[in-house]
Protein backbone atom coordinates (compact mmCIF):
# COMPACT_ATOMS: atom_id res chain seq x y z
CA UNK A 1 0.00 0.00 0.00
CA UNK A 2 1.18 3.33 -0.62
CA UNK A 3 1.80 6.25 1.74
CA UNK A 4 -1.51 8.72 2.53
CA UNK A 5 0.00 11.99 1.29
CA UNK A 6 -2.99 13.44 2.87
CA UNK A 7 -5.00 11.98 5.39
CA UNK A 8 -8.50 13.51 6.28
CA UNK A 9 -9.94 12.14 9.34
CA UNK A 10 -13.46 13.02 10.57
CA UNK A 11 -13.25 16.44 9.24
CA UNK A 12 -16.14 18.07 10.17
CA UNK A 13 -17.48 21.78 9.57
CA UNK A 14 -20.30 24.12 10.29
CA UNK A 15 -21.21 28.00 10.01
CA UNK A 16 -23.05 28.89 12.55
CA UNK A 17 -25.05 25.86 13.19
CA UNK A 18 -24.87 24.85 9.10
CA UNK A 19 -23.39 21.92 8.83
CA UNK A 20 -21.16 21.99 5.84
CA UNK A 21 -19.05 18.62 6.31
CA UNK A 22 -20.27 15.63 8.18
CA UNK A 23 -17.30 13.32 9.07
CA UNK A 24 -15.13 13.33 6.01
CA UNK A 25 -12.72 10.75 5.72
CA UNK A 26 -10.32 10.65 2.45
CA UNK A 27 -6.99 8.92 2.14
CA UNK A 28 -5.33 10.45 -0.96
CA UNK A 29 -2.69 8.65 -1.55
CA UNK A 30 0.70 9.94 -2.72
CA UNK A 31 1.21 10.27 -6.67
CA UNK A 32 -2.34 9.63 -7.08
CA UNK A 33 -5.19 12.40 -9.36
CA UNK A 34 -7.91 12.41 -7.05
CA UNK A 35 -11.28 14.21 -8.08
CA UNK A 36 -14.10 15.25 -5.56
CA UNK A 37 -17.21 15.98 -7.42
CA UNK A 38 -20.56 16.53 -6.03
CA UNK A 39 -23.64 18.88 -7.01
CA UNK A 40 -23.25 22.82 -5.83
CA UNK A 41 -22.98 23.03 -1.90
CA UNK A 42 -22.05 19.62 -1.74
CA UNK A 43 -19.20 21.39 0.17
CA UNK A 44 -16.07 21.00 -1.92
CA UNK A 45 -14.29 24.31 -1.53
CA UNK A 46 -14.82 24.14 1.93
CA UNK A 47 -13.05 21.21 1.83
CA UNK A 48 -10.33 22.68 -0.09
CA UNK A 49 -10.51 25.73 2.78
CA UNK A 50 -9.95 23.52 5.37
CA UNK A 51 -7.17 21.62 4.21
CA UNK A 52 -4.85 24.91 2.97
CA UNK A 53 -5.86 26.13 6.74
CA UNK A 54 -8.31 29.00 5.29
CA UNK A 55 -10.69 27.73 7.86
CA UNK A 56 -10.80 25.61 10.77
CA UNK A 57 -12.54 22.18 11.15
CA UNK A 58 -15.23 21.97 13.52
CA UNK A 59 -14.08 18.75 14.64
CA UNK A 60 -11.36 15.64 13.23
CA UNK A 61 -7.71 16.49 12.39
CA UNK A 62 -5.69 16.48 9.04
CA UNK A 63 -2.08 15.09 8.00
CA UNK A 64 0.04 15.77 5.39
CA UNK A 65 2.71 13.09 5.36
CA UNK A 66 1.69 11.73 8.95
CA UNK A 67 2.24 15.72 10.00
CA UNK A 68 -0.30 17.42 11.65
CA UNK A 69 -1.65 20.30 9.96
CA UNK A 70 -5.25 20.66 11.49
CA UNK A 71 -4.19 24.04 13.15
CA UNK A 72 -1.65 25.79 11.14
CA UNK A 73 -1.65 28.64 9.87
CA UNK A 74 -1.97 29.24 5.74
CA UNK A 75 1.71 29.73 4.55
CA UNK A 76 3.25 26.95 7.06
CA UNK A 77 0.73 24.86 5.39
CA UNK A 78 1.94 26.13 2.12
CA UNK A 79 5.34 25.88 2.72
CA UNK A 80 5.03 22.22 3.64
CA UNK A 81 4.28 21.80 0.00
CA UNK A 82 0.47 21.93 -0.82
CA UNK A 83 -0.63 24.55 -3.11
CA UNK A 84 -4.22 25.26 -4.10
CA UNK A 85 -5.83 27.10 -6.91
CA UNK A 86 -9.10 28.90 -6.68
CA UNK A 87 -12.38 29.05 -8.58
CA UNK A 88 -12.64 32.55 -8.88
CA UNK A 89 -9.35 34.04 -10.33
CA UNK A 90 -7.18 34.95 -7.82
CA UNK A 91 -3.79 36.22 -8.50
CA UNK A 92 -1.51 39.37 -8.30
CA UNK A 93 -3.80 41.84 -10.55
CA UNK A 94 -1.39 45.07 -10.62
CA UNK A 95 1.46 42.75 -11.20
CA UNK A 96 2.98 41.97 -14.66
CA UNK A 97 2.34 38.08 -15.79
CA UNK A 98 6.00 37.75 -15.13
CA UNK A 99 5.78 39.28 -11.55
CA UNK A 100 3.25 37.28 -10.48
CA UNK A 101 5.31 33.48 -11.00
CA UNK A 102 8.33 35.54 -9.53
CA UNK A 103 6.38 35.77 -6.34
CA UNK A 104 5.78 32.32 -5.95
CA UNK A 105 9.31 31.44 -7.09
CA UNK A 106 10.78 33.75 -4.22
CA UNK A 107 8.78 31.78 -1.76
CA UNK A 108 9.72 28.62 -3.39
CA UNK A 109 13.60 29.49 -2.58
CA UNK A 110 12.69 30.81 0.69
CA UNK A 111 13.75 34.08 -0.11
CA UNK A 112 11.30 35.71 0.88
CA UNK A 113 12.81 37.85 3.51
CA UNK A 114 15.95 38.35 1.70
CA UNK A 115 17.36 42.06 1.67
CA UNK A 116 20.82 41.77 -0.14
CA UNK A 117 20.15 41.09 -3.86
CA UNK A 118 18.23 42.76 -6.18
CA UNK A 119 15.21 40.55 -7.10
CA UNK A 120 15.53 41.88 -11.19
CA UNK A 121 18.66 40.88 -11.80
CA UNK A 122 18.31 37.57 -9.59
CA UNK A 123 19.66 35.05 -12.17
CA UNK A 124 18.16 32.03 -10.57
CA UNK A 125 14.64 33.40 -10.09
CA UNK A 126 13.89 35.09 -13.25
CA UNK A 127 15.06 31.45 -15.00
CA UNK A 128 13.00 29.81 -13.39
CA UNK A 129 10.31 32.32 -13.44
CA UNK A 130 10.43 32.22 -17.43
CA UNK A 131 10.78 28.36 -17.43
CA UNK A 132 7.22 28.16 -15.51
CA UNK A 133 5.94 30.71 -17.99
CA UNK A 134 6.96 29.01 -21.32
CA UNK A 135 5.79 25.60 -19.53
CA UNK A 136 2.88 27.71 -19.55
CA UNK A 137 2.57 28.72 -22.65
CA UNK A 138 2.06 32.77 -20.91
CA UNK A 139 5.80 33.47 -22.60
CA UNK A 140 4.19 35.57 -24.83
CA UNK A 141 2.40 37.69 -22.35
CA UNK A 142 4.67 38.05 -19.77
CA UNK A 143 5.23 41.87 -19.91
CA UNK A 144 1.44 41.96 -19.47
CA UNK A 145 -0.76 43.52 -16.09
CA UNK A 146 -2.59 40.44 -15.02
CA UNK A 147 -5.58 42.10 -15.18
CA UNK A 148 -5.39 42.79 -18.26
CA UNK A 149 -5.58 39.04 -19.71
CA UNK A 150 -7.93 37.44 -21.01
CA UNK A 151 -10.13 34.69 -18.70
CA UNK A 152 -8.50 31.86 -20.14
CA UNK A 153 -4.75 33.36 -19.81
CA UNK A 154 -5.77 34.27 -16.35
CA UNK A 155 -6.43 30.57 -15.55
CA UNK A 156 -3.25 30.06 -17.10
CA UNK A 157 -1.73 31.92 -15.00
CA UNK A 158 -3.60 30.62 -12.01
CA UNK A 159 -2.53 27.34 -12.47
CA UNK A 160 1.10 28.58 -12.92
CA UNK A 161 0.89 30.19 -9.70
CA UNK A 162 0.18 27.02 -8.31
CA UNK A 163 2.77 24.68 -9.70
CA UNK A 164 5.57 27.38 -9.75
CA UNK A 165 6.30 26.36 -6.43
CA UNK A 166 7.00 22.87 -7.03
CA UNK A 167 4.41 21.60 -4.77
CA UNK A 168 3.98 17.97 -3.37
CA UNK A 169 -0.07 18.14 -2.98
CA UNK A 170 -1.72 20.45 -5.77
CA UNK A 171 -5.16 20.94 -4.97
CA UNK A 172 -7.09 22.31 -7.94
CA UNK A 173 -10.23 23.92 -7.47
CA UNK A 174 -12.34 24.09 -10.68
CA UNK A 175 -9.81 24.61 -13.11
CA UNK A 176 -11.76 24.71 -16.06
CA UNK A 177 -13.96 27.02 -15.52
CA UNK A 178 -15.51 29.36 -17.71
CA UNK A 179 -13.55 27.54 -20.65
CA UNK A 180 -15.04 27.20 -23.82
CA UNK A 181 -14.48 23.36 -25.10
CA UNK A 182 -11.80 23.76 -27.15
CA UNK A 183 -9.47 25.76 -23.95
CA UNK A 184 -10.91 22.63 -21.44
CA UNK A 185 -9.23 20.45 -23.96
CA UNK A 186 -5.81 22.57 -23.66
CA UNK A 187 -6.25 23.13 -19.96
CA UNK A 188 -6.45 19.27 -19.48
CA UNK A 189 -3.78 18.42 -21.31
CA UNK A 190 -1.47 21.39 -19.41
CA UNK A 191 -2.53 19.68 -16.29
CA UNK A 192 -1.72 16.58 -16.92
CA UNK A 193 1.90 17.28 -18.05
CA UNK A 194 2.57 19.82 -15.10
CA UNK A 195 0.87 17.56 -12.42
CA UNK A 196 3.30 14.25 -13.95
CA UNK A 197 4.28 12.60 -10.61
CA UNK A 198 2.73 14.64 -8.16
CA UNK A 199 -0.52 14.50 -5.91
CA UNK A 200 -3.45 15.77 -7.69
CA UNK A 201 -6.88 16.69 -5.86
CA UNK A 202 -9.12 18.37 -8.37
CA UNK A 203 -12.55 19.61 -8.05
CA UNK A 204 -14.43 20.12 -11.10
CA UNK A 205 -18.28 19.60 -13.16
CA UNK A 206 -17.23 18.95 -16.37
CA UNK A 207 -17.72 14.27 -16.05
CA UNK A 208 -15.42 14.19 -19.06
CA UNK A 209 -12.78 15.98 -17.77
CA UNK A 210 -13.06 13.77 -14.21
CA UNK A 211 -13.33 10.22 -15.92
CA UNK A 212 -10.27 10.99 -17.87
CA UNK A 213 -8.41 12.48 -15.41
CA UNK A 214 -8.59 10.87 -12.01
CA UNK A 215 -7.52 7.75 -10.70
CA UNK A 216 -9.81 7.92 -7.93
CA UNK A 217 -13.08 9.98 -7.58
CA UNK A 218 -14.57 10.81 -4.09
CA UNK A 219 -18.41 12.07 -4.58
CA UNK A 220 -19.92 14.33 -1.93
CA UNK A 221 -23.41 15.43 -1.27
CA UNK A 222 -24.89 17.46 1.52
CA UNK A 223 -21.07 17.28 3.11
CA UNK A 224 -21.46 13.69 3.31
CA UNK A 225 -19.36 11.21 1.51
CA UNK A 226 -21.39 9.21 -0.76
CA UNK A 227 -18.66 7.32 -2.21
CA UNK A 228 -15.04 6.44 -2.91
CA UNK A 229 -13.56 4.35 -5.62
CA UNK A 230 -12.46 3.84 -9.24
CA UNK A 231 -13.55 5.75 -11.88
CA UNK A 232 -15.05 2.29 -13.30
CA UNK A 233 -17.07 1.81 -9.33
CA UNK A 234 -18.48 5.55 -9.95
CA UNK A 235 -19.76 4.73 -13.28
CA UNK A 236 -21.17 1.75 -12.10
CA UNK A 237 -22.43 3.00 -8.25
CA UNK A 238 -26.35 3.18 -8.25
CA UNK A 239 -26.01 5.51 -5.36
CA UNK A 240 -23.94 7.79 -7.19
CA UNK A 241 -26.25 8.13 -9.92
CA UNK A 242 -29.43 8.83 -8.14
CA UNK A 243 -27.55 11.16 -6.33
CA UNK A 244 -25.84 13.22 -8.94
CA UNK A 245 -25.40 11.41 -12.29
CA UNK A 246 -28.70 10.12 -12.73
CA UNK A 247 -30.53 13.71 -13.01
CA UNK A 248 -28.47 14.95 -16.13
CA UNK B 1 12.29 63.51 -27.99
CA UNK B 2 13.47 60.15 -27.91
CA UNK B 3 14.32 57.92 -25.46
CA UNK B 4 17.90 58.21 -25.78
CA UNK B 5 17.82 61.85 -25.48
CA UNK B 6 15.02 61.85 -22.58
CA UNK B 7 17.60 59.15 -20.75
CA UNK B 8 20.49 61.99 -21.13
CA UNK B 9 18.63 65.15 -20.35
CA UNK B 10 17.47 63.63 -17.01
CA UNK B 11 20.49 62.35 -15.80
CA UNK B 12 21.81 65.86 -17.01
CA UNK B 13 19.10 67.88 -15.01
CA UNK B 14 19.73 65.29 -12.14
CA UNK B 15 23.56 66.27 -11.75
CA UNK B 16 22.72 69.93 -12.35
CA UNK B 17 20.09 69.63 -9.30
CA UNK B 18 22.87 67.34 -7.24
CA UNK B 19 25.52 70.13 -7.34
CA UNK B 20 22.72 73.14 -6.58
CA UNK B 21 21.77 71.37 -3.69
CA UNK B 22 25.73 70.53 -2.31
CA UNK B 23 26.19 74.38 -2.76
CA UNK B 24 23.46 75.61 -0.78
CA UNK B 25 25.44 76.63 2.37
CA UNK B 26 27.62 78.94 -0.10
CA UNK B 27 24.54 80.65 -1.61
CA UNK B 28 21.88 81.07 0.82
CA UNK B 29 21.43 83.08 4.11
CA UNK B 30 21.40 81.26 7.15
CA UNK B 31 17.85 81.85 7.77
CA UNK B 32 17.18 79.90 4.05
CA UNK B 33 19.72 77.40 4.99
CA UNK B 34 17.75 76.29 8.21
CA UNK B 35 14.57 75.68 6.29
CA UNK B 36 16.81 74.03 3.50
CA UNK B 37 18.18 71.59 6.84
CA UNK B 38 13.99 71.04 7.55
CA UNK B 39 13.21 69.99 4.21
CA UNK B 40 16.08 67.44 4.18
CA UNK B 41 14.87 66.31 7.59
CA UNK B 42 11.17 66.19 6.58
CA UNK B 43 11.84 64.65 3.24
CA UNK B 44 13.28 61.67 5.14
CA UNK B 45 10.05 61.29 7.25
CA UNK B 46 7.43 61.57 4.73
CA UNK B 47 9.57 59.14 3.02
CA UNK B 48 9.40 56.56 5.75
CA UNK B 49 5.89 56.99 6.14
CA UNK B 50 5.31 56.31 2.58
CA UNK B 51 7.46 53.40 2.95
CA UNK B 52 4.42 51.86 5.31
CA UNK B 53 1.74 53.90 3.16
CA UNK B 54 2.24 52.60 -0.32
CA UNK B 55 4.08 49.44 -0.41
CA UNK B 56 1.84 47.99 2.59
CA UNK B 57 -1.43 50.16 2.15
CA UNK B 58 -1.06 51.09 5.75
CA UNK B 59 -2.11 54.36 6.51
CA UNK B 60 -0.82 55.27 10.20
CA UNK B 61 -2.17 58.53 12.14
CA UNK B 62 0.19 57.88 14.71
CA UNK B 63 4.00 57.98 12.53
CA UNK B 64 4.80 61.17 14.87
CA UNK B 65 5.56 58.90 17.79
CA UNK B 66 8.27 56.97 16.18
CA UNK B 67 10.03 60.27 15.03
CA UNK B 68 9.39 61.92 18.45
CA UNK B 69 10.61 58.21 20.00
CA UNK B 70 13.84 59.10 17.51
CA UNK B 71 13.89 62.82 19.45
CA UNK B 72 14.05 61.90 22.18
CA UNK B 73 16.14 59.60 22.39
CA UNK B 74 18.77 61.77 21.37
CA UNK B 75 18.17 64.11 23.07
CA UNK B 76 18.71 62.36 26.41
CA UNK B 77 21.52 60.75 25.02
CA UNK B 78 22.94 64.13 24.40
CA UNK B 79 21.95 65.22 27.89
CA UNK B 80 22.72 62.49 29.91
CA UNK B 81 26.04 60.57 27.96
CA UNK B 82 28.59 63.72 27.51
CA UNK B 83 31.07 62.63 24.47
CA UNK B 84 28.67 60.17 23.32
CA UNK B 85 30.11 59.90 19.39
CA UNK B 86 27.34 61.69 17.05
CA UNK B 87 26.78 58.97 14.81
CA UNK B 88 26.10 56.33 17.30
CA UNK B 89 23.73 58.63 19.15
CA UNK B 90 21.74 58.78 15.47
CA UNK B 91 22.27 54.87 15.10
CA UNK B 92 21.44 54.43 18.74
CA UNK B 93 17.93 56.68 18.00
CA UNK B 94 17.03 54.44 15.08
CA UNK B 95 17.37 51.57 16.24
CA UNK B 96 15.08 52.80 19.58
CA UNK B 97 12.61 53.50 16.23
CA UNK B 98 12.72 50.14 14.89
CA UNK B 99 12.50 48.57 18.63
CA UNK B 100 9.14 50.47 18.78
CA UNK B 101 8.52 50.06 15.44
CA UNK B 102 8.49 46.12 16.52
CA UNK B 103 6.43 46.58 19.99
CA UNK B 104 3.85 48.67 18.54
CA UNK B 105 3.56 46.82 15.58
CA UNK B 106 2.80 43.37 17.00
CA UNK B 107 -0.04 45.34 17.76
CA UNK B 108 -1.57 47.11 15.06
CA UNK B 109 -0.60 45.00 11.80
CA UNK B 110 -3.32 43.04 12.38
CA UNK B 111 -5.69 45.50 11.63
CA UNK B 112 -6.73 47.40 8.48
CA UNK B 113 -7.92 50.50 7.29
CA UNK B 114 -9.51 52.58 9.66
CA UNK B 115 -8.67 50.76 12.56
CA UNK B 116 -4.80 50.33 11.91
CA UNK B 117 -5.05 54.75 11.33
CA UNK B 118 -7.02 54.68 14.75
CA UNK B 119 -4.45 52.38 16.72
CA UNK B 120 -1.86 54.14 15.50
CA UNK B 121 -2.91 57.22 16.53
CA UNK B 122 -4.09 55.51 20.08
CA UNK B 123 -0.26 54.70 20.66
CA UNK B 124 0.96 58.11 19.73
CA UNK B 125 -1.02 59.77 21.80
CA UNK B 126 0.24 57.59 24.54
CA UNK B 127 3.49 58.18 24.01
CA UNK B 128 2.87 61.90 23.90
CA UNK B 129 1.19 61.38 27.29
CA UNK B 130 4.15 60.03 28.41
CA UNK B 131 6.40 62.50 27.44
CA UNK B 132 4.25 65.05 28.21
CA UNK B 133 3.72 64.19 32.10
CA UNK B 134 7.09 62.47 32.92
CA UNK B 135 8.62 66.35 33.47
CA UNK B 136 11.55 64.74 35.11
CA UNK B 137 12.65 63.20 31.93
CA UNK B 138 11.61 64.61 29.42
CA UNK B 139 11.00 68.65 31.03
CA UNK B 140 7.27 67.76 29.58
CA UNK B 141 6.07 70.90 28.26
CA UNK B 142 8.82 73.07 28.48
CA UNK B 143 10.75 70.12 26.80
CA UNK B 144 14.79 69.66 26.82
CA UNK B 145 17.42 71.63 25.20
CA UNK B 146 20.80 70.03 24.29
CA UNK B 147 23.99 70.68 23.32
CA UNK B 148 25.23 70.00 19.89
CA UNK B 149 28.07 67.49 19.30
CA UNK B 150 30.62 67.81 17.10
CA UNK B 151 31.23 65.26 14.48
CA UNK B 152 34.14 62.78 14.97
CA UNK B 153 34.95 61.22 12.29
CA UNK B 154 37.29 58.30 12.82
CA UNK B 155 41.06 58.97 10.63
CA UNK B 156 39.58 62.66 10.00
CA UNK B 157 39.87 65.92 12.23
CA UNK B 158 36.79 67.18 14.18
CA UNK B 159 33.97 68.42 12.35
CA UNK B 160 32.78 71.85 14.15
CA UNK B 161 28.74 71.50 14.06
CA UNK B 162 28.88 75.23 14.79
CA UNK B 163 29.06 75.97 11.71
CA UNK B 164 25.74 75.70 9.40
CA UNK B 165 27.34 74.96 6.23
CA UNK B 166 28.70 71.73 8.08
CA UNK B 167 25.39 70.64 9.91
CA UNK B 168 23.61 71.24 6.31
CA UNK B 169 26.36 68.75 4.81
CA UNK B 170 26.15 66.23 7.32
CA UNK B 171 22.28 66.09 7.12
CA UNK B 172 22.28 65.76 4.21
CA UNK B 173 24.50 62.88 3.92
CA UNK B 174 22.28 61.05 6.20
CA UNK B 175 19.41 62.03 4.79
CA UNK B 176 20.34 60.58 1.24
CA UNK B 177 22.32 57.88 2.69
CA UNK B 178 18.82 56.95 4.02
CA UNK B 179 16.88 57.77 1.20
CA UNK B 180 19.33 55.40 -1.63
CA UNK B 181 18.76 52.77 1.23
CA UNK B 182 15.35 53.39 0.81
CA UNK B 183 15.56 53.31 -2.96
CA UNK B 184 17.73 49.97 -3.05
CA UNK B 185 15.59 48.31 -0.35
CA UNK B 186 12.91 48.62 -2.99
CA UNK B 187 14.38 46.63 -5.46
CA UNK B 188 14.87 43.47 -3.17
CA UNK B 189 12.87 40.20 -3.00
CA UNK B 190 11.85 41.73 1.02
CA UNK B 191 10.58 44.62 -0.60
CA UNK B 192 8.68 42.19 -3.31
CA UNK B 193 7.07 40.56 -0.78
CA UNK B 194 5.74 43.17 1.00
CA UNK B 195 4.27 44.90 -2.36
CA UNK B 196 2.76 40.14 -2.71
CA UNK B 197 1.29 40.82 0.71
CA UNK B 198 -0.46 44.38 -0.23
CA UNK B 199 -1.81 43.19 -3.93
CA UNK B 200 -3.68 39.93 -2.36
CA UNK B 201 -2.73 38.87 1.05
CA UNK B 202 -4.81 36.00 0.54
CA UNK B 203 -3.22 34.31 -2.55
CA UNK B 204 0.21 35.60 -0.72
CA UNK B 205 -0.46 33.11 2.10
CA UNK B 206 -1.32 30.37 0.06
CA UNK B 207 2.58 30.91 -1.74
CA UNK B 208 3.76 30.56 1.44
CA UNK B 209 4.23 34.49 2.25
CA UNK B 210 3.52 35.44 6.28
CA UNK B 211 1.90 38.85 5.92
CA UNK B 212 1.81 39.41 9.57
CA UNK B 213 5.40 39.28 9.46
CA UNK B 214 6.11 40.85 6.15
CA UNK B 215 4.30 44.10 7.21
CA UNK B 216 5.55 44.10 10.56
CA UNK B 217 8.91 43.84 8.58
CA UNK B 218 8.12 47.04 6.50
CA UNK B 219 6.54 48.64 9.69
CA UNK B 220 9.51 48.69 11.77
CA UNK B 221 11.43 50.00 9.12
CA UNK B 222 9.54 52.88 8.39
CA UNK B 223 9.82 53.52 12.13
CA UNK B 224 13.43 53.17 12.08
CA UNK B 225 13.73 55.91 9.46
CA UNK B 226 11.32 58.27 10.99
CA UNK B 227 12.99 57.77 14.51
CA UNK B 228 16.23 58.40 12.22
CA UNK B 229 14.90 61.84 11.06
CA UNK B 230 13.28 62.48 14.56
CA UNK B 231 16.93 62.39 15.65
CA UNK B 232 18.65 64.47 12.95
CA UNK B 233 15.61 67.18 13.67
CA UNK B 234 16.20 67.17 17.65
CA UNK B 235 20.50 67.43 16.71
CA UNK B 236 19.66 70.14 14.57
CA UNK B 237 17.00 71.99 16.30
CA UNK B 238 19.02 71.71 19.48
CA UNK B 239 15.62 71.26 21.27
CA UNK B 240 13.32 68.73 21.71
CA UNK B 241 9.35 69.18 22.77
CA UNK B 242 6.50 67.25 22.90
CA UNK B 243 5.59 69.20 19.38
CA UNK B 244 7.99 66.91 18.23
CA UNK B 245 5.58 64.19 19.15
CA UNK B 246 2.01 65.63 19.16
CA UNK B 247 -0.95 64.88 16.53
CA UNK B 248 0.69 67.36 13.89
CA UNK B 249 3.27 66.13 13.48
CA UNK B 250 1.59 62.28 12.31
CA UNK B 251 -0.78 64.56 10.09
CA UNK B 252 1.74 67.02 8.60
CA UNK B 253 3.43 63.82 7.18
CA UNK B 254 0.57 62.23 5.90
CA UNK B 255 -0.14 65.79 4.56
CA UNK B 256 3.68 66.09 2.85
CA UNK B 257 3.38 62.73 1.11
CA UNK B 258 -0.17 63.06 -0.35
CA UNK B 259 0.66 66.83 -1.52
CA UNK B 260 3.92 65.53 -3.03
CA UNK B 261 2.30 61.91 -4.39
CA UNK B 262 2.75 58.85 -2.78
CA UNK B 263 2.79 57.13 -6.40
CA UNK B 264 6.52 57.84 -6.82
CA UNK B 265 9.18 57.02 -4.83
CA UNK B 266 10.47 60.48 -4.77
CA UNK B 267 6.67 61.90 -3.94
CA UNK B 268 6.87 62.63 -0.92
CA UNK B 269 10.06 64.21 -0.54
CA UNK B 270 8.78 66.39 -2.65
CA UNK B 271 5.74 66.96 -0.84
CA UNK B 272 7.93 67.92 2.46
CA UNK B 273 9.89 70.44 0.55
CA UNK B 274 7.18 71.97 -0.62
CA UNK B 275 5.17 71.77 1.99
CA UNK B 276 7.83 73.77 4.43
CA UNK B 277 8.34 76.34 1.94
CA UNK B 278 4.78 76.92 1.41
CA UNK B 279 3.95 76.70 5.21
CA UNK B 280 7.11 79.66 5.37
CA UNK B 281 6.09 81.65 3.21
CA UNK B 282 2.37 81.25 4.31
CA UNK B 283 3.36 81.96 7.85
CA UNK B 284 5.11 85.57 6.55
CA UNK B 285 1.56 86.57 5.09
CA UNK B 286 -0.66 85.02 7.86
CA UNK B 287 -0.70 82.91 11.46
CA UNK B 288 -3.74 80.65 9.69
CA UNK B 289 -1.13 78.56 7.82
CA UNK B 290 -3.22 75.52 8.50
CA UNK B 291 -5.79 76.81 6.34
CA UNK B 292 -4.05 77.53 3.31
CA UNK B 293 -2.48 74.13 3.80
CA UNK B 294 -5.83 72.17 4.38
CA UNK B 295 -6.93 74.02 0.75
CA UNK B 296 -3.73 72.89 -1.04
CA UNK B 297 -4.39 69.53 -0.03
CA UNK B 298 -7.86 69.19 -0.75
CA UNK B 299 -7.07 70.96 -4.13
CA UNK B 300 -4.68 68.07 -4.36
CA UNK B 301 -6.18 65.46 -3.45
CA UNK B 302 -9.06 66.66 -6.19
CA UNK B 303 -7.58 67.52 -8.58
CA UNK B 304 -4.18 66.15 -8.87
CA UNK B 305 -4.74 62.53 -7.45
CA UNK B 306 -0.40 61.42 -8.24
CA UNK B 307 0.76 64.60 -6.38
CA UNK B 308 2.63 67.87 -7.12
CA UNK B 309 5.10 65.00 -8.68
CA UNK B 310 2.69 63.68 -11.38
CA UNK B 311 3.35 67.05 -13.16
CA UNK B 312 6.64 66.11 -13.94
CA UNK B 313 5.93 62.24 -14.82
CA UNK B 314 3.50 63.16 -18.01
CA UNK B 315 5.78 64.04 -20.81
CA UNK B 316 2.99 63.17 -23.31
CA UNK B 317 0.05 64.90 -22.01
CA UNK B 318 1.93 68.01 -21.10
CA UNK B 319 1.22 69.57 -17.33
CA UNK B 320 -1.83 71.59 -18.14
CA UNK B 321 -3.74 69.39 -19.56
CA UNK B 322 -3.04 67.03 -16.77
CA UNK B 323 -4.21 69.97 -14.43
CA UNK B 324 -7.30 70.80 -16.39
CA UNK B 325 -8.57 67.08 -16.31
CA UNK B 326 -7.18 66.49 -13.29
CA UNK B 327 -6.54 63.18 -13.30
CA UNK B 328 -3.04 62.44 -11.98
CA UNK B 329 -1.54 58.72 -11.65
Amino acid sequence: MKTAALKIEKVSKSFSGLQILDRIDIDICKGERHAIIGPNGAGKSTLFNIITGLHRPSSGRLFFFGNDITRKSIHKIARLGICRSFQIINVFPEMSVLENVRNAIVSKFDRRFNWLSFLNSDEKINKEANRILDLCELGDVKNSPASQLSYGLQRKLELALVIAPDPILILLDEPTAGLNVEETRDAIKLIRQVTEGKTLVIIEHDMEVVFSLADRITVLNFGKILVTGTPDQIRMSKEVKDAYLGRE
Amino acid sequence: MNFRSCFKLKYFIIAGLTLIVLIFPLILSPFRLNLAIEMLIFSLFATSFNLLYRYSGLLPFGHGAFFGIGGYVTALLFNHLAHIPLLLTLSIAAIAGLVAGVFIGLFCIRLKGAYFAFISLAFQMFLYTLAFSWRTLTGGDDGMGVTRPDLDLPFLSKISMMDEGNIYWFILVIVILGIVACYFFLETPIANSIVCVRENEIRASFLGYDPFLTKLVNFSLASFLAALSGSLFVFFEKFIGTSSMNLDMSLTVVLMTVIGGSGHFLGPALGASLYILVQDWISNLTDRSWLIMGILFVFVVLYLRGGVISLFQSEKMGKIRLLIRGRGN
